[in-house]
């Protein structure tokens, strides 16, 4: 009774004040989203919908050619399924990696946080390449864990760490860790810790405590941080590029191979819409199941 | 149900001693008050008894159960947390199911229990509800429900009613301890505030520190407080300096600089120092006019012409109106102002001249401040 009658006098004043809302202080960043990013993707849509052209990147008429020969190549296919499942594990090895460091993040006193988390961000002071570099000078076939490896015996012809998908792996899942963890530990940190103790005190281990309390209440910040690393491994070039070396390749390999050496414009414009379809459905999914999980734990 | 025993707990904080060499006896059924201010080691004494911190020294019993080194989860204990620490992602039966679940008990029996508890708690009907739905009592009773639905060895409170509002918080002070005695269970209650304390223990411990400087009934710790920092802490206390000369009739005769008083207490030991401090509670001090002249000396208090009766004369500086009482400070010498609480229909305003008088058995004396424990 007493909830409804406040609502009823609270809702008149928020719609005043949201009338009176300066609406017109989002222009800049709306035209910048607009100029930047809704008008490039919409070029990239229209262009993928023409005939490649020999002069000029296409010519006026209009196909679906781009879409049917992409399609229908079930290499192109093999490519695609590739790159999702390398999204989907950088994004499993980053969350199994990154929550055990987001908790310990999260449960820090206040001066090991801030050390934490200058640890946690330095690597992203050093560019992608530079890092990718890093690994190389490790995994290669002459790098320093395979000289380890021989000097020791264990496997007298190396070991293959590079140039495969297990190379690319390592390197998505170094650099997108930071993402994962910043989103887990802003979650864990919004858990009150008298919930663990309160588990605790009815009678669960610690171990209960985490996962009937803990993880729970963590689960809007595994969704977000997965949903960032997922988009961001699916899309990434450079460290495919660098620690592929042009053997496992990605759709946006393939996306630049096909704009850049083979000057099909259109064609890599259908592949690289091809993938944005399908990473938005794995979304979709995902959003689906996040949903279902987490109405069963809250409401 | 059992007794808690404390034997020699400490607790450190690097270099900062929260909890010091405390030793406690809280009987079985009985609800004990932990009172102090903030920082002096109350909180950190409940959660040793929780197995939330592990003490450097001391023993923890519960009956003849040793539970010192025990994780919390091994020890039965019922505890309400101040922000009641509900989970958030679970319903009210839910929360209150998650104690019989982890003691692995029947679905069937749960359900039973978790209905009967919520009744005793007046949430029937609030079952399917969240925490964020309820009301700040509601969740309060919730979180008890919670904790007294697994029949606990002891119950722990660690200020449950200090996100209240001031009018629900004074209910909630007699339903609590209702429940207390209802259940009959063996409850530590931590609180700042000693007025809840008053309301509701069997007795009050009252801690600065991480000691306890007195462990008493509440009567006696308002009346005659072991220390000075009891006497200031709980309630309001108007302190005399003086000095012990004498001891008559089993008063002490204590020479102060507003003359020579009368008042209650512990004769100080042979060694001891006779520096004392005299606790007057202001509703103790009785005002009467001293209008037009009077006859000097001559209080026509309502006790008559008492000749132990302590005697000063004031003048009204300050007078605040109450609702139930009246508040006044009164000068009794220059720089020496006494608070003073009566009658709202006392008809002093400020500036009027007054003869201020208090009886010796309503007033305790303390080891002066220099004396202090801790």
């Amino acid at each position: 009774m007493t909830i409804a009658a406040r609502a009823l006098t609270v809702a008149p004043t928020r719609v005043v004040r949201e009338r009176r809302r300066p609406w017109f202080l989002v222009v800049p960043a709306l035209t910048l989203v607009v100029v930047f990013f809704v008008v490039p993707y919409a070029n990239l849509l229209v262009m993928s919908f023409f005939m490649p052209g020999k002069a000029e990147p296409y010519d006026a008429i209009p196909t679906f050619g781009n879409y049917t020969s992409a399609l229908g190549d079930s290499f192109q296919w093999w490519i695609l399924w590739r790159t999702l499942k390398l999204g989907f594990l950088t994004t499993l090895f980053t969350l199994i990696l990154g929550y055990p460091l987001a908790y310990n993040l999260a449960h820090a006193g206040s001066k090991v946080k801030g050390m934490l988390m200058v640890l946690l961000l330095s690597p992203l002071l050093v560019g992608v390449v530079i890092r990718s570099f890093g690994w190389m000078v490790l995994l290669a076939d002459n790098g320093l864990i395979n000289s380890l490896v021989k000097h020791w015996g264990l496997a007298p012809h190396g070991l293959k760490l590079m140039y495969n998908e297990f190379g690319v792996l390592v390197g998505t899942v170094h650099i997108y860790l930071p993402f994962m963890v910043l989103s887990l530990s802003g979650a864990l940190e919004n858990i009150p810790p008298d919930l663990e103790l309160a588990a605790r005190s009815l009678g669960a281990s610690s171990t209960k405590a985490f996962w009937r309390i803990v993880f729970p209440l963590s689960l809007p910040g595994v969704f977000a941080g997965c949903l960032l690393v997922f988009v961001l491994a699916v899309s990434s070039y450079v460290i495919p590029v660098l620690l592929g070396g042009f053997k496992v390749i990605t759709t946006p390999l393939l996306v630049v191979q096909t704009a850049v050496d083979v000057h099909n414009w259109p064609g890599a414009a259908a592949q690289a819409v091809i993938l944005f379809a399908a990473s938005l459905a794995c979304i979709g999914l995902y959003f689906k199941l996040m949903n279902r999980a987490m109405r069963g734990l809250s409401a | 149900m059992s007794a808690i025993t404390l034997r020699g707990l400490t607790k450190r904080f690097g270099s900062v001693v929260a909890v010091d060499d405390l030793h406690l006896d809280v009987q079985d059924g009985e609800l004990m008050a932990l009172l102090g201010p903030s920082g002096c080691g109350k909180t950190t004494t409940l959660r040793a008894i929780a197995g939330f911190e592990l003490p450097d020294a001391g023993d923890i019993d519960f009956g003849d159960h040793r539970v010192t080194n025990l994780p919390p989860e091994r020890r039965n204990i019922g505890m309400v947390f101040q922000n009641y620490a509900l989970f958030p992602h679970m319903t009210v039966a839910q929360n209150v199911a998650f104690g019989l679940e982890m003691r692995r008990e029947q679905a069937l029996a749960i359900r039973s229990r978790v209905a009967t508890t919520l009744a005793k708690v007046q949430l029937t009907g609030l079952e399917g509800r969240y925490p964020r739905q309820l009301s700040g009592g509601q969740q309060q009773r919730a979180a008890l429900a919670r904790a007294l639905v697994v029949a606990p060895d002891v119950l722990l409170l660690d200020e449950p009613l200090a996100n209240l509002d001031a009018k629900l918080r004074e209910e909630m002070r007699f339903y609590v301890r209702s429940l207390q005695q209802e259940v009959g269970i063996t409850t530590i209650y931590v609180t700042h505030d000693q007025a809840e304390a008053m309301v509701i223990a069997d007795r009050i411990a009252v801690m600065f520190n991480g000691r306890i400087h007195q462990l008493a009934a509440p009567q006696e710790i308002y009346h005659r407080p072991h220390t000075w920092m009891v006497a200031e802490f709980v309630g309001l206390t108007n302190f005399i300096e003086g000095k012990v000369v004498s001891q008559e009739d089993q008063l002490l005769v204590v020479d102060t600089a507003l003359g020579t008083l009368r008042c209650g207490g512990l004769a100080p030991g042979a060694d001891a120092k006779t520096e004392r401090l005299m606790a007057v509670r202001p509703e103790a001090i009785q005002l009467s006019g001293r209008s037009g002249g009077g006859v000097s000396g001559d209080v026509p208090g309502p006790r008559g012409a008492d000749p132990a009766m302590n005697r000063l004369q004031g003048v009204v500086r300050a007078r605040a109106f109450l609702g139930n009482l009246v508040d006044y400070r009164v000068e009794v010498a220059s720089g020496v102002v006494l608070r003073v609480q009566g009658d709202p229909h006392a008809p002093f305003a400020v500036g009027d001249s007054v003869n201020v008088a208090f009886q010796p058995r309503s007033t305790w004396s303390v080891p002066a401040r220099e004396e202090r424990v801790c």
